[in-house]
């Protein structure tokens, strides 16, 4: 039931990371493609309802259509691994 | 295509929060823990057992979690402590910043030990750091050996588990050793006390080992 509350919570990372990345590279437009996180068996998230709330938070918005990919951590991990952008 | 590494912790923001409150925890020497537990599994009527025995000297105060109505914060001030209900209005767990403004008001150095019952939940509190010392968690015999198998994180991140309604035990199918078996496979190093806040059975154990970790210092 909590995975809306992470799944926010990467996004509003996504937008961060993102941005980020735009100001370090002379302000060149980039887009989010897809968005990496480790999750441990012990982290007590469920990986395909964190995915189903993912979509439906992504759906509609100017992140459309974001991709997560999600692999296994270790213990009770639960950490950004890596983001994708292109530029269009 | 650029791949970017990104660090970090998906929930930073309550990560951040919870290290502030650890942090104001520690300064004020409160002992904080954070009890969590299915619904019915006990958590309020073990709290009540625990109020009750304590002195009224006693600088404890309880922060309790529930997603509507105050009802259990009305059970738990009948002992005379100061107690807030936290109204999640929804959300399935308790988070750092709900503990941060239950607390607001609240002299912490008046404090010396603070119990935070989380909503009624044995997953989504998992994932929540709240500052707390230790989490602590119930697990009724009315509900089944293998939810520690089932529901490990929890298991896995709690330095006790309180095995809570063992007067039952004559009438359920519960297997009180397998469910211990089951939480230190998950979680080898977890302690565990049998009680009863029924019939009081086991209750020493479970103040005892509060005091014990109290007086080993908030950071154990």
């Amino acid at each position: 039931m909590h995975e809306v509350g992470i799944a926010s919570g990467i996004l509003d990372a996504v937008r961060t990371e993102t941005a980020v990345y735009q100001s370090a590279n002379a302000h060149q437009p980039a887009r989010a493609v897809k968005v990496g996180v480790r999750i441990g068996a012990m982290a007590g998230i469920d990986p395909e309802s964190l995915a189903f709330c993912f979509e439906a938070l992504v759906k509609g918005t100017d992140l459309e259509p974001l991709e997560l990919a999600i692999e296994p951590g270790r213990a009770d991990e639960l950490e950004f691994a890596y983001l994708e952008l292109e530029q269009p | 295509m650029t791949r970017v590494p990104m660090e970090g912790k998906v929930l930073n923001e309550n990560e951040r929060a919870a290290a502030g409150l650890r942090e104001e925890f520690a300064r004020h020497g409160v002992f904080a823990v954070n009890l969590i537990g299915s619904p019915g599994s006990g958590k309020t009527a073990l709290l009540e057992r625990t109020l009750e025995s304590y002195d009224p000297s006693r600088r404890v105060a309880v922060l309790t979690g529930d997603i509507q109505t105050d009802a259990d914060a009305a059970r738990l001030q009948r002992y005379g402590f100061p107690v807030r209900q936290i109204t999640t209005a929804g959300a399935c767990h308790l988070d750092a910043r709900m503990v941060r403004r239950a607390l607001e008001g609240w002299d912490l150095a008046s404090i010396d030990q603070l119990f935070i019952e989380n909503v009624g939940n044995q997953v989504c509190p998992t994932s929540y750091d709240l500052g707390e010392a230790h989490k602590i968690v119930l697990l009724s015999v009315t509900e089944g050996e293998e939810k520690p198998l089932k529901y490990p994180g929890i298991f896995f991140k709690s330095a006790l588990m309180a095995m809570t309604k063992i007067d039952l035990l004559p009438y359920v199918p519960f297997r009180p050793e397998l469910a211990e078996a089951n939480a230190r496979s998950i979680h080898p190093d977890i302690e565990i006390v049998r009680l009863s806040s029924t019939t009081k059975v086991g209750l020493d154990g479970w103040l005892q080992w509060i005091d014990a970790r109290a007086a080993a210092g908030v950071h154990a």
